[in-house]
């Protein structure tokens, strides 16, 4: 069932050189120097272990005839929602109800959740004969409820994730992109009122793409009206929220505003990465790590161990595997002929390349902190394993190429 | 190349190329800034210890205070050379390389936070070796407090360290792994009302001492202190008690206010010192305290006993309740025992005591009476009868870990001793309260009390109320239980009477226990048991003035027989009791620290800071008692 010639090794041999640099860098990252003693916590074998598991998985995907795979995703995606349910009425950990418990590992419903959603938004989307709007509708509808569940549990950023990945998809379900540009025309409204010279620039751009798109006058006229009541009523919206909540949103932001809390974690992350400067501080030698002035600096905030380390070059280095990685993701994504698969793949990609982006932004203090882990790297059973999953579901569609169905 | 993949390229290169333009920024230009900034990283939370609520008698004399301590810190990542450190701490204090390799490795990731080496140093010995601290600057001395138990007790418990265990367990509640929390007793029971909250101040100076100006404002978190606790505990009366209970006997005292339930004296002997917890305990006073005495078991609450004759009022009270006697009904004469089966059994007076009726059966503590009326009772009823009035169950006083005693059922002897077990001879023996049954001194206490007060049950506790940053009365922390005993009104005169008659009657066991100005009501109790010869030594009772006024337990473990051991003490303490019942019972005035009005600086400052939160944290805290009690 396997074809050696079809199987993309490219995109494999990137995945796997990912993950054995997140193995050296949560070797390091739990490993402890303090005088001449120095003690490493066992999480380093523990992601080699699933990550020999996550190639076992791989290998049966790979293995498991299309129709079948095909069969599966629907029920899977189910029994997904299901467990999305239940989780709600575990314990909280945190404040959050998110984790399964069993046997000391801890599953997370919201994970498997990304990778099936997008399988199955990807079915229904790809359906031939059927309108933009109902494109747009039926992914909505779909992508909205395991959203609201993940909502509830609570876990905005995981949502967020959502989202870019349906924009991904409708992107590639040649969406026309003047439709996608409304989607997200709201959102940049918002972000450019902080401020009116945005507003102003961000409406003339508005204007100049919808023109080139050719669209009505009128549909022009009345897009950009909407944006520009968007970005004059938001600060009347603001002032009408009581102080508190305003620093609420403020501190989301700017996570510096909360030394005490999240502005510590990404102080203390930014102070590491950057005293890595050039070329780094050598291995297991990061005086901040060794500290630990960042907790579990071996989950989110991986990569401040790697830029404080290998220092720019080594940022450097994992940037560009990563962005060969998603290079390789795009052009298979052309490949791909069958557009429920063309469509699938640009979600998983879009997730991929948004967490990465997200998590090492979150790291360096340019976007807030919101807890997503680093695709590959960040040391997690259930996120590696998704991960690894999802990219396999793409070999998998890339082996199958030219089977027609 | 589609449309699409021509977006995501795009895309993918903004992306990165943001990235990488902002770390080249924060590595690249500004990395020698970040560099200097790391070589002396002063950027660390410090937590603010709360103090921890102080726990006063029921006159705000004091049981257990802070005072200050001197404690040794490490911290870890500063440490230079490790071999000579270990010579230094095992030379000035005897703690030897492998326990500071095992604080250290114990908290390797978080080495960020000072670790507690030894606290409690004497103040001479902090003088003579601050000197060579010089050499180590990893160490540092800092004025902590510790715990001062004011008297040896098995109530307030002790706080110690936090373990491994622990810290895990509470991992949500912001513990550090240098905190203290509550071990044993009170301290444990109600370690969420005396914890407080730590404080939080954010450190972002140089070595310089200037500001590094990395956050924008704020990073400070005001500790809030733990509420201190005022017992219902009289002092006087817990002193009286500990001093009138023989030396070298094992035992129990309990002396209650009858119209609370709150707990007056609490004496479990032989005694242990909590203060030793608060400082390393060496060996031998480890072994001292493990000998065979167990000084450290709480014999009011943590074991349990056959309770003998003072379990007779209940095999009576069950009795009526089911009607099968009045309180004039006679039953089988006493010739010294009674024939069940092919059995004989005893009764206490070889004599016998005739027929007697339920009155007279209680003064004499005639068992032929209750083995006659036992044979009438059906015994799973009678073990429900017995929970109901809370016998052989919990009481669910405010202390950990309570013992629920034992009451057999029907089930219990078919699985112990097969199914053609006669039952007959086991209820036998339980009307009398020997055999299988067992109960723990406060049981017995709160259903005394309970006749006391015409047959309202009301839970025993210890907890008057709080003081500090909020008032609290025992209601408000957890609402204490209040039931009605199984028992109409007549059932609880013939009862009352029969105790009347025990320690008044012509025939009583327990006539020495009388007191000028009160009515005393009792019963004895002698319980034979398989820990030695002597039987244990019980008196149950309480007195009465113009209404009911203590509760008293007293139990003595293999001491011999009840009217001739317990019943003298119970009596010196009701003496004690009417001798000084002016001081005991008035209300000593609030002192000024504790007058609320009169703080207001406390109070301001966390009104500004957020006055619907510190509400909040005061309404939770009975919510959060609940998971400490289990």
């Amino acid at each position: 069932m396997i074809n050696r010639r079809k199987i993309d090794f490219v995109l494999l041999a990137l995945m796997v050189a990912l993950i054995a640099v997140g193995c050296v860098a949560i070797y390091t990252a739990s490993t402890t120097v303090i005088s001449e003693h120095i003690s490493t916590a066992n999480y380093w074998w523990r992601q080699l272990i699933f990550a020999a598991l996550a190639f076992a998985i791989m290998f049966v995907i790979l293995k498991l005839p299309m129709p079948i795979f095909d069969i599966l995703i629907l029920p899977a995606f189910v029994l997904n929602l299901l467990l999305l349910i239940l989780v709600l009425f575990t314990p909280a950990v945190n404040g959050a109800h998110r984790w399964f418990s069993i046997g000391g590992i801890n599953i997370q419903p919201s994970e498997s959740a990304k990778l099936l959603t997008i399988l199955v938004v990807a079915r229904y989307i790809s359906k031939e004969n059927l309108s933009d709007y109902r494109r747009m509708a039926y992914g909505f509808g779909i992508m909205i409820v395991p959203v609201l569940l993940i909502l509830i549990e609570p876990d905005f950023g995981t949502t967020v994730v959502f989202w870019v990945a349906l924009l991904a998809m409708l992107i590639a379900s040649d969406i026309p992109l003047f439709f996608i540009l409304l989607i997200i025309s709201p959102i940049v409204s918002v972000i450019a009122s902080l401020h009116w010279v945005g507003v102003l620039l961000w409406i003339a751009i508005l204007i100049f793409l919808l023109i080139r798109a050719r669209l009505s006058w009128v549909a022009i006229t009345v897009s950009a009206l909407i944006n520009i009541f968007i970005a004059m009523i938001m600060p009347v919206f603001w002032m009408g929220l009581k102080g508190y909540q305003q620093d609420r949103i403020m501190t989301f932001l700017d996570p510096t505003r909360d030394p005490l809390g999240a502005g510590y974690q990404i102080i203390q992350s930014k102070i590491a990465i950057g005293s890595g400067a050039l070329s780094g501080k050598g291995w297991l030698q990061g005086t901040q790590k060794n500290m630990n002035f960042l907790p579990e600096h071996h989950t989110d905030f991986i990569y401040s161990v790697i830029g404080e380390e290998f220092g720019f070059l080594g940022s450097l280095f994992l940037l560009s595997l990563f962005f060969a990685f998603f290079a390789r993701f795009i052009r298979d994504i052309g490949k791909l002929k069958v557009r429920e698969r063309k469509v699938a793949s640009s979600g998983i990609m879009a997730y991929l390349m948004f967490q990465t982006f997200i998590n090492i932004g979150m790291n360096i203090g340019l976007v807030p902190a919101t807890g997503i882990p680093l695709p590959f790297i960040s040391y997690g059973g259930s996120n590696l394993l998704i991960n690894t999953v999802s990219v396999s579901v793409v070999l998998k569609y890339l082996n199958e190429r030219g089977f027609i169905k | 190349m589609t449309k699409a993949e021509k977006v995501f390229y795009i895309v993918c290169v903004i992306l990165f190329g943001i990235l990488l333009v902002s770390i080249f920024r924060l590595q690249v230009i500004q990395g020698e800034h970040y560099k200097q900034v790391a070589e002396s990283n002063f950027v660390r939370i410090h937590r603010i210890t709360a103090t921890r609520g102080e726990i006063y008698d029921q006159k705000y004399r004091p049981i257990v205070q802070n005072i200050p301590s001197h404690n040794l810190y490490l911290m870890a990542s500063a440490i230079q050379d490790l071999p000579a450190l270990a010579r230094f701490l095992e030379l000035h204090f005897e703690l030897s390389p492998e326990e500071l390799n095992q604080a250290i490795f114990r908290n390797r990731f978080r080495s960020y936070e000072e670790i507690l080496l030894v606290d409690n140093v004497a103040f001479e010995k902090m003088l003579s070796v601050s000197e060579y601290l010089n050499y180590y600057p990893e160490l540092s001395f800092r004025v902590d407090s510790t715990r001062q138990y004011h008297y040896p007790n098995h109530f307030t418990g002790y706080v110690g360290r936090i373990n491994e265990r622990e810290y895990d367990q509470h991992r949500d509640e912001d513990y550090s792994i240098n905190s203290y929390i509550g071990k044993t007793g009170l301290e444990r029971y109600y370690e969420v009302l005396l914890r407080g909250k730590d404080g939080r101040e954010i450190v972002q100076v140089d070595a310089r001492g200037r500001s590094l100006g990395l956050f924008k404002e704020g990073g400070y978190e005001d500790p809030l202190h733990g509420l201190s606790l005022v017992l219902t505990i009289d002092n006087d009366l817990q002193d009286f008690a500990m001093r009138v209970f023989p030396d070298n006997v094992k035992g129990a005292i309990v002396v209650s206010d009858v119209r609370t339930g709150g707990i007056l004296a609490y004496v479990s002997k032989p005694e242990y010192d909590p203060n030793l917890f608060m400082r390393r305990i060496s060996p031998e006073i480890w072994e001292d305290l493990n000998n065979p005495n167990k000084p450290l078991l709480d014999r009011v609450i943590h074991a349990t006993y056959p309770p003998g004759s003072v379990f007779k009022p209940i095999t009576l009270g069950f009795g009526l309740h089911k009607d099968i006697v009045q309180r004039d009904t006679r039953l089988s004469p006493c010739i010294g025992g009674f024939q069940v089966g092919n059995r004989f059994f005893r009764c206490w007076e070889h004599k016998g005591h005739g027929r007697t009726n339920a009155v007279e059966a209680l003064m004499q503590s005639c068992d032929v009476y209750f083995y006659d009326l036992s044979l009438q009772l059906p015994l799973d009823d009678f073990k429900a009868y017995a929970l109901e009035s809370h016998l052989a169950t919990k009481t669910g006083i405010d202390l950990p870990n309570e013992r629920n005693g034992f009451f057999p059922d029907t089930q219990w002897y078919f699985k112990t001793f097969g199914q053609n077990i006669g039952i007959q001879g086991h209820k036998v023996n339980l009307s009398i309260g020997q055999g299988e049954i067992l109960t723990s001194p406060i049981q017995m206490n709160a259903y005394y009390s309970a006749i006391a007060n015409d047959g309202i049950w009301i839970q025993p506790h210890l907890l008057k109320q709080t003081v500090g940053r909020a008032i609290l009365t025992r209601d408000e922390v957890d609402k204490l239980e209040k039931i009605r005993l199984p028992l109409d009104n007549d059932d609880l005169k013939t009862i009352q009477d029969g105790l009347y008659a025990v320690c008044n009657g012509p025939k009583g066991t327990a006539r020495s226990v009388q007191v000028p100005g009160a009515t005393t009501f009792g019963k004895t109790g002698s319980a034979e048991n398989s820990m030695g010869d002597l039987t244990h030594a019980w008196f149950c009772g309480y007195i009465v003035t113009d209404k009911p006024e203590i509760a008293v337990t007293v139990f003595m473990e293999n001491a011999g027989g009840g009217s001739a051991m317990a019943a003298p003490i119970a009596r010196q303490i009701f003496d004690y009791y009417m001798g000084n019942i002016e001081d005991i019972k008035r209300a000593a005035p609030v002192p000024a620290q504790f007058r609320h009005e009169e703080i207001p600086p406390q109070n301001e400052s966390q009104d500004q800071i957020e006055p619907t939160e510190s509400e909040d944290g005061i309404e939770e805290m009975p919510e959060q008692d609940v998971q400490v009690e289990q």
